[in-house]
């Protein structure tokens, strides 16, 4: 089943989205950037921010979303945010630290501002791209060759065509 | 600089897991280049880091973030955790040799096989009961993708049945570790082993809870049995190429896990003072080892019967884990790494011999010696050392958890050790009658009349089975019979931390 199928275009959805996705995005942007020292965290923040694109693909149909918002970008997002948490970590280990070891971070209150390096960069955009990049693979649905009859289970055919009472069992 | 190594050997596999994703906007087919070079490099850190423990005798420390213990998480290579982190590395790096022709392509798959090794080096190498759960967990995660990347509709459902019983699994081990956080305040494994006894007692029925959902909870990971359900339809559902790095190394860093929490965090004495906990560990070993070979015994599709094999020969080693001699104990972590080896050897032959012929079934194997003699000879040694002939890697391992179960007294335990022996040449002679005594089908007038003669399977195919494949291969089951002269290396690495862990 491909994902243009159960879209329905309506006027109530959309305008409603219009209206409400800044203040989503807004909202989890607020709880992204708290991560440090007040409740709130990337993790929290990271999920929210992907539910935007999920709205707006609901309203606008998915394909369309899909194709202005890039795979790149999805992709980008994802590993992006990795090599970011890595980079943090392993920069405190270049300045002769350990991993992950903030206070050696040549910035203003390394701590803090490290911690939310962590949390905006690398873990808000894990999250938020695996959330947009899961809906869009759950999307589209399984190919057809998912389906197809494994090469095993034609073996398995032609194994027992010529025997009638099989004594090993299998499964 | 060696103590940043234990961090940089989690760190490199997951960085590097991005690139195939990004360079793969670009170009396709990067991704084996990239896990090459990454599992090399990994593998040369963790001989380096094996070197200077074993050199030393101290364990190579790392804390995060800088936070002393029992606030931050350590990152511990000690004697036990360095020969998984070779093996991981090592076995990690030879499957590549197959995957190359033997596919599966793409580069997702390896940027999972690149998170995978790091999930497996990240349980091998933490000292933090929590951060293990997280480790568990990206194991766990990147191996029901791996499973899923067959190509069939039932890959996707032996990924999903293990992703249910596997998060179970998970879930179990992350209550007990709740309970024993309740019980003491820490999550430190050192610091759990002196906690428990002064804080909570060893009788306390937090810490007996805790105890009995963490050996649940990696039984279920180990697959032993009744819980391995999952475990046989993830092994012959998972492409030929992902099951060797699965069947070698995930089951095998679980069971490393779960004897790292029973002797570093509820160390022996636990199992001394609570009446019962080591007859169930060892009765529990014991049962999945009748059963597993009883079942192996039963396939006719050989992934599926060395997939029950191992549910048998993880028994073993969980039963020689509730023996509390060393002896024993040395045999377990022996045969847990013979284990790997041989079963990835064999995981890689089955693989290879399907590529090569198509044949899957234990009835298509007739006559195999004489179409690919290398594949058949390999896949011979490796069975027979499974089954413990001497020289071997099994051999030693068998021949150790036996004397222990001498050691110890229990005469029921030194039998069922024993009959594992007979139970898997059960199995194996199966496969070795086939290959060498039944003559092949002949086109039109098969002997036995029920045999793929109709179909082109039999055929070599030109073209499929690369050099690599056949080399990583032999070179398994070369390293399986050369370990076997080991047996006195192992006892000088790993005899001292096993001394430590049973006498304080």
């Amino acid at each position: 089943m491909s994902a243009g199928d159960s879209y329905t275009e309506s006027q109530v959805i959309m305008s409603t989205v219009k209206i409400v996705t800044p203040f989503v995005l807004t909202y989890g942007l607020f709880i992204t950037f708290h991560g440090a020292d007040a409740p709130g965290g990337g993790f929290q923040g990271g999920a929210v921010i992907g539910v935007v694109v999920l709205m707006l693909a609901f309203a606008f149909g998915i394909e369309p979303t899909r194709e202005w918002l890039d795979n790149r970008v999805v992709t980008g997002l994802i590993a992006g945010g990795v090599l970011a948490f890595g980079a943090i970590g392993l920069a405190s280990m270049l300045l002769g630290g350990a991993f992950l070891q903030y206070e050696l971070l040549p910035i203003h209150h390394p701590s803090r501002y490290g911690i939310e390096g962590i949390e905006i960069l690398g873990i808000a955009a894990i999250v938020s791209g695996t959330v947009i990049g899961l809906f869009f693979a759950t999307a589209a649905g399984f190919t057809a060759d998912a389906f197809a009859p494994s090469d095993e289970r034609i073996e398995t055919q032609r194994d027992d065509r010529p025997r009638t009472g099989r004594t090993e069992g299998e499964e | 600089m060696i103590e940043n190594v234990p961090a940089l050997l989690i760190v490199l596999p997951i960085l590097v897991a991005t690139l195939p994703l990004l360079v793969g906007l670009r170009y396709e087919r990067v991704g084996w280049t990239v896990a090459a070079l990454t599992t090399t490099a990994a593998f040369a850190m963790a001989l380096w880091l094996a070197l200077v423990i074993f050199t030393t005798g101290e364990a190579v420390i790392h804390q995060l973030g800088g936070f002393p213990r029992p606030i931050g998480i350590e990152l511990v290579a000690d004697r036990l955790s360095a020969p998984f982190v070779v093996l991981a590395t090592g076995i990690s790096m030879g499957v590549l040799a197959y995957t190359r022709r033997g596919g599966p392509r793409g580069n997702s798959f390896y940027s999972a096989y690149l998170l995978l090794l790091g999930g497996l080096l990240g349980l091998s190498l933490t000292g933090d009961v929590f951060n293990m759960f997280v480790f568990l967990e990206i194991t766990g995660l990147t191996t029901y993708a791996l499973i899923a990347k067959g190509k069939s509709g039932e890959s996707a459902i032996a990924a999903l049945k293990y992703l249910i019983i596997g998060t179970v699994g998970a879930s179990m081990y992350l209550i007990g570790v709740g309970f024993l956080f309740v019980a003491t305040g820490t999550l430190n494994m050192i610091d759990l082993a002196t906690a428990i006894p002064q804080q909570a007692g060893y009788g306390n029925p937090l810490i007996l809870t805790a105890f009995a959902f963490v050996f649940v909870g990696f039984a279920i990971k180990i697959a032993l049995f009744p819980l391995h359900t999952w475990q046989p339809d993830a092994y012959q559902r998972a492409p030929d190429g992902a099951t060797p790095l699965i069947a070698a190394l995930v089951s095998t860093v679980s069971a490393y896990a779960l004897f790292r929490l029973v002797y570093t965090v509820f160390t022996v004495e636990f199992l001394v003072s609570i009446p019962h906990a080591s007859e169930i560990v060892v009765t529990v070993g014991s049962i999945s080892v009748l059963a597993g070979s009883a079942l192996a015994v039963m396939q006719r599709r050989v992934k599926r019967m060395l997939a029950y094999s191992s549910v048998s020969q993880f028994g073993l080693v969980v039963l020689a884990y509730g023996l509390m001699n060393d002896t024993a104990l040395l045999g377990a972590l022996v045969h847990l790494i013979g284990h790997a080896i041989m079963k990835g050897g064999l995981f890689l032959a089955v693989g290879t011999i399907a590529a090569g012929t198509g044949a899957r079934t234990v009835k298509e194997y007739a006559g195999l010696a004489k179409r690919m003699p290398f594949m058949a000879g390999s896949l011979a040694v490796l069975g027979l050392a499974l089954v413990g002939v001497p020289p071997s890697i099994g051999f030693l391992g068998k021949w150790f958890i036996a004397v222990g179960a001498i050691e110890a007294g229990i005469w029921p335990v030194a039998v069922v050790v024993l009959l594992s022996t007979m139970l898997t040449l059960g199995y194996i002679a199966r496969l070795l009658e086939r290959m060498y005594f039944t003559p092949a089908p002949t086109r039109g007038g098969a002997p036995e009349g029920s045999l793929a003669t109709d179909g082109s399977g039999n055929d070599p195919t030109p073209g499929a089975v690369s050099a690599g494949m056949l080399g990583v291969t032999v070179l398994a089951a070369l390293l399986a019979v050369a370990l076997g002269f080991s047996g006195g290396a192992f006892d000088s690495l790993l005899g001292p931390f096993i001394e430590v862990i049973l006498n304080g």
